[in-house]
């Protein structure tokens, strides 16, 4: 009989260990967005290659476990989870997806036109935008900050930034910007034809120059002289970026360029996604404050998006007729790279089947890398 | 031979430029008690003199191996090394509290019983009197920092605080209410108060997004700037040498006609040969794989090429090695 007591006790005792005897509403609740997030990257191909790792990183933050230092959850010490965090609490993982960036990233585009440049800039004012609202919606200046961030479209920098000013609003920041990322071809079509005539849309641009190795081999070079030394704030993620592409550029080190591109880069966005994802919990991201993240990463994306229109319209006002800029390419001044780009591509085909904006819209796309590192340079600079 | 030359000074170089930089040079006086008699007590519950350094760099640094003095002939640099070690008290090895964190203190106690552990030094100071401290880099001559405290009152420090009016560190007699030993001193907490003061002067946040506007904006546009000019300047280069290039090559083809007639005359060969080595000569030309000189043309008249040379399809003559 003592052995069936035994048996008893222990067999109860597991019982309270399990996922169904410790999960809450909230962990329910959150599984429920981790799935849906799956859903959405598998079912309607949005951005899978982060919302994967990120939908499944939810489901596991929120498998629910009794807590009697097993070290196995994110937030314990020395767990596996705990370690493969240290990356985002610290911020590593972001200059390290950014060396990637700069390993695939082609700038000629932005060589050949660098007006375009300009572009890229205006749109960083969704970023201060947003800053503006979270401020007014009563965050404190560097929750703000890590906040408003997200509407410079740029996951790592958004981590990044996030996890030197508002370390505790991380979770909820980094899932709000990668969502809104796999959401651009939603959220700016509708405003880009809103903020255009027919008559801009049909704009065409002509060709640009083909572009020596030399000046792609001396932007990188000069891109982190000049952005590093006017915001030295910027340094870990702008000297990985242009680092990745003087890789790339060199020709000489074609393999490590290859290396930092593909393989180092997708080991990182991996752990960097389950990370986030795990972060999570439903304990920390259920809350009031995140659901106002998510509208103010709405607001910023629309004010990014309408910043950039509105201000190659303004910039066409001082053009000759033949150097006219489509406004469709304004939306591109957000670094959701290629995504952004491939928006104002296909909303250009869909009023002239013949007008490529792909490679004129690539310009302001990664003009709007740089510009998003600079700007969480700068917040970084003000507020640390 | 040059080459390597030139890297091994390069490496020397880097490390003599680096080692500047490191370690115990960040540390700094920071609060100084002469007379304690109503605050900081030691591990033993005993009052005594304390100095706090703090570490100023932004990564951790160990302050092991130093040395801490009062006398000031430890700065006479006529004496030898070991003779002016023998004037100082050695911060031992062997105690993670020597490991001091970034911008984090460390408090060392002057109460000359070095025996009572790391962070007891081997001399006190006086009360009411001007004292001077130093503290060496373990080579025993390199100083790192120097202070002379002036006659103070009991439990008063003597403190480095921020002054923001001049934006840098001075040093002020604190009263004994404002002493915080191994804590920040007044205005160290600077990180605070660059929130507060956006907080207070700039709660709409017009300031900051118009700054920080200006700063994206003229990144960018330096940018933007510099590659305009570098642009222009590239093609109006690539222009000027294509100019250039297609005179040059008009140049060769009658230079090309003459060589293949001359070549026809005196060796005989079909005229065909000439125009397909001239072809494929200009042709490497215009796509840049022509590697001896540039705007030169230049031909090879070889016996044989790779494809027809009978040397590499023969065995080497064996050998006999008996």
């Amino acid at each position: 009989m003592e052995i069936f007591d035994f048996i008893g006790t222990k067999f109860a005792d597991f019982l309270t260990y399990t996922g169904f005897a410790n999960a809450e509403l909230g962990n329910w609740i959150m599984i429920l967005v981790g799935a849906f997030f799956l859903w959405l990257a598998i079912k309607k191909d949005f951005e899978p290659l982060l919302l994967i790792p990120i939908g499944l990183g939810i489901i596991l933050g929120n498998i629910p476990f009794k807590s009697v230092g097993l070290e196995i959850g994110l937030y314990e010490d020395h767990s596996v989870l705990n370690i493969f965090y240290q990356g985002v609490k610290t911020g590593w993982y972001p200059p390290l997806v950014f060396l990637g960036i700069g390993a695939m990233t082609d700038f000629s585009a932005l060589i050949a036109n660098p007006k375009l440049l300009l572009v890229g800039a205006s749109a960083q004012f969704g970023i201060f935008g947003a800053y503006m609202i979270a401020l007014a919606l009563g965050f404190e200046p560097a929750q703000a900050a890590g906040i408003a961030i997200i509407g410079g479209a740029d996951g790592p920098t958004a981590i990044f930034l996030s996890s030197k000013l508002a370390p505790n609003l991380m979770g909820a920041i980094a899932v709000c910007a990668y969502s809104y990322m796999a959401l651009v071809p939603v959220l700016q079509p509708p405003l880009m034809r809103l903020l255009t005539t027919k008559k801009e849309r049909l704009i065409r641009m002509k060709p640009t120059r083909e572009v020596s190795q030399t000046e792609k081999i001396i932007f990188p070079i000069v891109g982190l002289l000049m952005t590093t030394f006017i915001v030295p704030s910027g340094l870990p993620l702008l000297g990985m970026l242009f680092f990745g592409n003087l890789l790339k550029e060199s020709t000489k080190t074609t393999r490590l360029a290859k290396t930092a591109g593909n393989a180092l880069n997708d080991i990182i966005v991996m752990l960097l996604g389950l990370t986030v994802g795990c972060s999570t919990q439903a304990s920390e991201f259920l809350t009031l404050d995140t659901i106002k993240i998510f509208a103010l990463g709405a607001f910023a994306f629309i004010i990014a998006t309408a910043s950039g229109v509105l201000f190659v319209k303004f910039f066409n006002l001082f053009l000759p007729a033949h150097k006219k800029i489509n406004p469709l390419i304004g939306n591109a001044g957000v670094s959701a790279v290629p995504m952004a780009a491939r928006i104002s591509h296909n909303i250009g085909l869909e009023y002239d089947s013949k007008n490529y904006l792909l490679m004129h819209a690539m310009g302001p796309n990664v003009a709007g890398v740089i510009g998003s590192a600079v700007a969480a340079g700068v917040l970084l600079g003000f507020l640390s | 031979m040059i080459r390597k030359r030139f890297l091994g000074l390069l490496v020397a170089l880097t490390a003599v430029v680096f080692s500047f930089g490191q370690g115990a040079y960040s540390f700094k006086f920071n609060e100084i008690v002469v007379s304690n008699t109503n605050g900081l007590v030691d591990e033993y519950g005993d009052r005594s003199a304390w100095i706090e350094i703090a570490n100023t760099a932004w990564g951790t640094n160990n302050i092991r191996s130093c040395y801490l003095t009062t006398n000031r002939a430890a700065m006479d640099e006529s004496l030898s090394v070991p003779e002016r070690i023998k004037l100082m008290s050695l911060i031992p090895k062997g105690d993670e509290r020597t490991n001091v964190g970034a911008q984090q203190r460390i408090v060392f106690f002057a109460d000359g019983r070095t025996n009572m552990g790391t962070v007891h030094t081997n001399f006190i100071l006086k009360p009411g009197e001007e004292n001077f401290i130093a503290l060496f880099d373990g080579n025993g001559h390199s100083l790192i920092d120097s202070i002379t405290v002036p006659p103070m009152a009991e439990n008063q420090s003597y403190a480095r605080v921020y002054d923001s009016k001049t934006e840098d560190y001075v040093w002020v007699v604190l009263n004994a209410d404002e002493v915080t030993a191994g804590g920040p001193n007044v205005g160290q907490g600077k990180v605070q108060d660059k929130i507060e003061e956006f907080k207070e002067k700039d709660p709409h946040g017009f300031a900051m997004s118009i700054m920080a506007m200006c700063i994206v904006f003229g990144c960018l546009a330096s940018l933007y700037i510099f590659f305009r000019i570098f642009g222009a300047i590239v093609v109006y280069v690539s222009k000027l040498a294509q100019t250039g290039g297609v005179r040059f090559v008009t140049k060769q083809v009658d230079k090309a006609a003459v060589m293949a007639k001359q070549g026809m005359e005196t060796q005989g060969v079909d005229m065909k040969v000439y125009m397909a080595v001239i072809a494929m000569a200009l042709h490497e030309y215009d796509e840049d794989v022509h590697d001896v000189e540039s705007n030169v043309l230049t031909f090879n008249n070889e016996e044989h090429t790779e494809w027809n040379a009978k040397g590499h399809t023969m065995r080497e003559w064996p050998e006999l090695f008996f």
